[in-house]
């Protein structure tokens, strides 16, 4: 009686549960008519399934409406005041050539482009003139006051007569040489060197005279702080070379002999300062000791009194939209480069390299 | 195994057809698997963001499958500044150059921040607090050299058929790179 | 000059600098990667711009690069696939062994489910073969090849045992599976060909690069990982809510492979049977299987109008299929912008044309208008691009609603067709192959050695016909 085993019990158990829960076999003699109208009826359903995913995924896929809640945002730091900006763009040179690097402006008042395949000479209205092509991309260029070219690239100088003749070629001073900036003065040549953080001087014939700018505590020099290949040398009319600093956000003032004079500028997003963490990025002189400064990042060209007090904006970010996004530009090579140069000619108009857009702005006073 | 049912009536007719579609499937099934393998005789493939392509949009750390994302920002030192005041690592505007939270950029406090001589300082992710938000690439590529980058950590990565964040991702860049070079390092910063 | 190779600016790591980052594992090993970095620090040096000299003579620390998983551990899969199948096979048709396919289940879901996060599997696989067959560049992994060849392979032998105990998916469902009701024979008609359909739409949303559906959309996979979408975690919870009551809901009425396998299964070498010998048609098995697979022997009336009607029937249904193809494949243009819109690049394309003239923004931009960027930098060829692959989804959206319609036609002709059964036995492309029904037949107990004559011995001193019927 009580020998009938389990799984016989549990046989008869889940039968009786079947009955209980009227699981009848399964019948596949149903109407057709049903199976149409459920058919009909599934597959509107999908379709409503599959267009209501499809938009669910189509919000998914591009977030129309959604901004990045931990977006690194400078916008509400860097406005400028409207009164402030004194300069505007008269008109723009395009296509100055991809990879330029720095400007120069010559004793007739042509402009030197140094870019990837070498100097590119542009009469101020935009139309070329003439190319000096260097054996390597030209990153900095410095024009004489006899209309003689310094092309530097990345490790030597290269020299060419007014003619445009290659007159010659300097040897590389140091492995490390990364040149970045060069100024011509009557006291021979400068050369920015952000490789080995120091500026060059030499005299005309290629000699090196003097390394400025190095650390020395006797002379109480800091040494220069570059991050990146930015180092920028331009010399005054007071025969004082400006040296960029960019590690510290200021410019040094140095004398040909490489004596520290001062230095000044601070680090701040704010307009009067240099904004982020290796700027200024050029400079040039003006008039009665007033100093024209280019920054990146947040990209803005500015010009400093005598005093080293800010005096007026030439151009903000929303002039240089690009530039102002580096890293952003797909057809770089290179995601960091960014940044501006600049040069003043005889009658005060400004010329601002974009090394994005590849164009130069010519920025004129407001009427 | 159990012999297959058949039908009494006629069962040559229905096996043959059976069979043949079995054949039939069968080599399709041979054909279809020769032509795809034939093509992927090629590497095995994992995911990994372009560091030049990569536009830091902020997806990468909410789009992951995973709860917390496989993608972190790393850092290629030799490219780094050392600078002190780095705007990776440093808010915008900061009140002062040290490690105080007020000043500090990332939202998990993942980069340390260590003296290395003056004026040189050294920053290291930690990656067990980096949610690959990317916004000290973005500080660091806007004003400094670009050396924090973000990448697929293939520690974490479950390598998915099809990366969530790869179609959301606004640089388009992400891409399948052979297994065995899994990683996209930068090595230069300023090119050219 | 510089090498091409730096041209980019960019190396793939991986190899050898991740086991320089860990350098004590073997000494030989890391010297030889120290000298390659040497040479390459040495080349690299002359277009990397120099990092600060330390005067404390500071090292530069390396970028460290963990490895992934290795990838013999993807054999490692392919052969527990592999395993996990013949032991299923072994199971289903020598053992006939439920407990055995329970194990199986465990084992599979804790592995692949649970260890493996439901990746790679099978049901995901389609994708990767539909964009390896439409997208030449795509390689397809070794493993992911496998995972989609295997089950459905053995399916043409074995019917689906790759769904009774391998499938993570399947196993899951199957466990959680209480009280199974049953499903009206229409609503389960009319449902099983919806993995038909969503078969169609994984395949051309996979193979026009536009997004991986039967990914997205898995239910169970964000079970798997703990993690997921707050949508499919709650689709997941839902259905394995349902699957206590309708058997392996996901399985029968939406797996895209379980479509593939059911295709395979129907033309399948050896089936599922109840009964290991003989039916003795004694409809113990009857309510034995939760998922509708079990049809009872069915005699078809040879009366020659019914006849006439049915074979009148049949020829309209057959005579129907290809307007049938040709309409959906009408309608399914219409789906063709839908399905455009879930590729990121077409969706990037429309909003970049619409924009074409709007100057770029300046500030902080949101993902989106990042992506309106980078499309921007190479308009013209992005817009090309898009349209090219636009076409390619018309194309396919077209194709989609054909196979709709074939779908749906076979479907009704499948259900004018009069199969002769004579015993109890699942429909092979059905049946999950779960043995369920096994031990509900008398002949299989017998065959396990069930003590003779029970059927005598009364239950509770009542006779035990009547219980029986």
């Amino acid at each position: 009686m009580r020998a009938v085993p389990a799984i016989c019990q549990l046989r008869i158990a889940s039968r009786a549960f079947g009955k209980t829960f009227s699981m009848r076999g399964p019948n596949t003699q149903f109407s057709r008519r049903r199976f149409l109208q459920s058919g009909f009826c599934g597959a509107s359903l999908c379709v409503l399934g599959v267009s209501t995913a499809g938009s669910k995924a189509v919000g998914a896929g591009t977030p129309a409406s959604q901004s990045n809640p931990l977006v690194y945002n400078v916008d509400q730091m860097t406005g400028i005041d409207p009164t402030l900006i004194q300069y505007e763009q008269v008109r723009a040179i395009p296509g100055v050539g991809a990879g330029s690097r720095r400007l120069a402006i010559g004793p007739e008042g042509r402009l030197y482009v140094a870019g990837r395949k070498g100097i590119r000479i542009l009469e101020t209205t935009g139309n070329p003139v003439g190319e000096l092509p260097t054996s390597e991309p030209a990153r900095c260029v410095a024009v004489a006051a006899d209309g003689g070219v310094y092309a530097g690239t990345r490790t030597h100088i290269e020299v060419f007569s007014s003619k445009g003749e290659a007159v010659a070629k300097w040897e590389q001073p140091s492995p490390k040489t990364w040149l970045s900036g060069l100024s011509f003065s009557s006291s021979g040549l400068f050369a920015a060197d952000s490789g080995n953080r120091v500026i060059l001087r030499y005299d005309l014939e290629g000699k090196l005279v003097r390394k400025i700018g190095q650390k020395d505590p006797q002379r109480n020099i800091p040494g220069l702080i570059v991050p990146s290949p930015y180092l920028d040398v331009k010399v005054g009319a007071d025969g004082l070379l400006r040296v960029n600093d960019p590690g510290r956000h200021r410019v040094d003032v140095f004398t040909a002999e490489g004596d520290l004079e001062l230095s000044w500028g601070k680090p701040s997003l704010s307009i009067d300062g240099f904004c982020g963490c290796c700027n200024p990025v050029g400079l040039a002189p003006l008039p009665s000791g007033r100093w024209l400064t280019c920054e990146k990042g947040v990209p803005r060209v500015k010009i400093y009194s005598a005093e080293h007090a800010l005096e007026c904006v030439v151009a903000g970010p929303d002039l240089f939209v690009q530039n102002g996004r580096p890293g952003q530009v797909s057809d770089q090579p290179d995601g960091t480069l960014g940044g501006l140069d600049a040069v003043v000619d005889s009658k005060g108009v400004i010329y601002v390299l974009d090394l994005v857009a590849g164009d130069v702005r010519v920025m004129e006073r407001k009427a | 195994m159990s012999p297959p049912s058949s039908n009494p009536n006629n069962p040559s007719r229905r096996q043959f057809l059976k069979d043949g579609a079995r054949i039939a499937a069968a080599a399709g099934l041979g054909g279809l698997m020769g032509s795809i393998a034939m093509r992927s005789s090629a590497m095995n493939t994992v995911w990994q963001i372009d560091p030049q392509k990569c536009v830091r949009c902020g997806n990468c750390a909410t789009h992951c499958v995973l709860e917390q994302s496989a993608v972190k920002c790393v850092h290629a030192y030799a490219i780094c500044g050392y600078c002190q005041l780095c705007t990776g690592y440093f808010e915008p505007e900061p009140n002062d150059l040290n490690t105080g939270a007020e000043n500090c950029l990332c939202p998990t406090a993942a980069i340390k921040r260590t003296f290395v001589e003056d004026p040189y300082f050294e920053y290291t992710i930690d990656e067990r607090l980096c949610i690959g938000c990317a916004k000290c690439v973005e500080g660091c590529n806007r004003f400094g050299n670009g050396s924090l980058f973000l990448q697929v950590r293939h520690d974490r990565c479950v390598n998915c058929n099809e990366c969530a964040i790869s179609k959301v991702c606004a640089g388009d860049a992400f891409r399948r790179v052979p297994a065995n070079a899994p990683y996209l390092l930068k090595t230069t910063s300023h090119g050219l | 000059m510089r090498p091409d190779a730096n041209e980019s600016g960019l190396t793939a790591a991986g190899g050898p600098e991740n086991r320089a980052a860990r350098p004590r594992f073997n000494p030989t090993l890391s010297l030889s990667v120290l000298i390659l970095l040497l040479i390459s620090t040495v080349a690299l040096a002359q277009q990397r711009f120099p990092p600060p000299d330390f005067e404390s003579g500071h090292k530069l620390p390396l970028t460290t690069t963990p490895a992934g998983r290795a990838f013999i551990y993807e054999y490692v899969d392919v052969a527990v696939l592999a395993a996990c199948i013949a032991i299923s096979v072994f199971l289903i048709y020598r053992k006939r062994s439920r407990a055995g396919l329970v194990g199986l289940s465990l084992f599979s879901l804790a592995y692949f489910g649970f260890y493996r996060k439901g990746c790679v599997c099978a049901i995901g696989s389609v994708q990767n073969i539909a964009l390896a067959l439409f997208e030449p560049g795509y390689a397809v992994p070794v493993s992911v090849l496998a995972f989609f060849i295997l089950p459905l392979a053995v399916s043409l032998f074995f019917g689906r045992s790759f769904c009774a105990g391998v499938c993570p998916h399947g196993a899951l469902q199957d466990l959680v599976l209480l009280k199974p009701i049953k499903v009206p024979a229409w609503l389960e008609q009319a449902l099983s060909t919806l993995p038909f359909i969503y078969l169609g739409a994984g395949v051309l949303l996979a193979g026009t690069g536009s997004a991986f559906l039967i990914c997205q959309y898995d239910p169970f996979v964000p079970v798997f990982r703990l993690s997921g979408r707050a949508l499919m975690v709650i689709a997941g919870v839902a259905l394995l809510a349902l699957g206590m009551f309708v058997g392996r809901p996901y399985c029968r009425f939406l797996c895209p492979y379980g479509a593939l396998l059911k295709a395979g299964a129907m033309v399948s070498r050896w089936r599922v049977t109840v009964t290991p010998d003989n039916c003795t048609q004694c409809r113990l098995c009857e309510t034995s299987c939760p998922f509708g697979a079990l049809r009872e022997p069915e005699e078809v009336q040879t009366t020659p109008s019914v006849l006439r009607q049915d074979r009148r029937r049949l020829a309209f249904l057959i005579a129907l299929l290809p307007v049938l193809v040709l309409g959906c494949a009408w309608v399914g243009d219409f789906f063709s912008g839908a399905a455009a819109a879930l590729n990121p690049t077409v969706s990037l394309a429309d909003r970049l044309a619409a924009e074409k003239e709007t100057p770029a923004k300046s500030g902080a931009l949101s993902p989106d208008d990042l992506a309106l960027d980078r499309a921007r930098q190479n308009a013209d060829e992005f817009l090309r691009n898009a349209e090219a692959i636009r076409k390619r989804i018309t194309t396919g959206s077209r194709i989609f609603g054909g196979w709709v319609g074939l779908v749906i036609g076979l479907k009704l002709v499948g259900l004018s067709v009069h199969r002769r059964r004579k015993d109890y036995e699942p429909t092979p492309g059905d049946c999950l192959a779960c043995a369920r029904c096994f031990e509900f037949c008398p002949s299989e107990l017998v065959r396990r050695g069930f003590p003779n004559g029970f059927a005598s011995q009364p239950l509770d001193g009542s006779p035990l016909e009547p219980a029986l019927k």
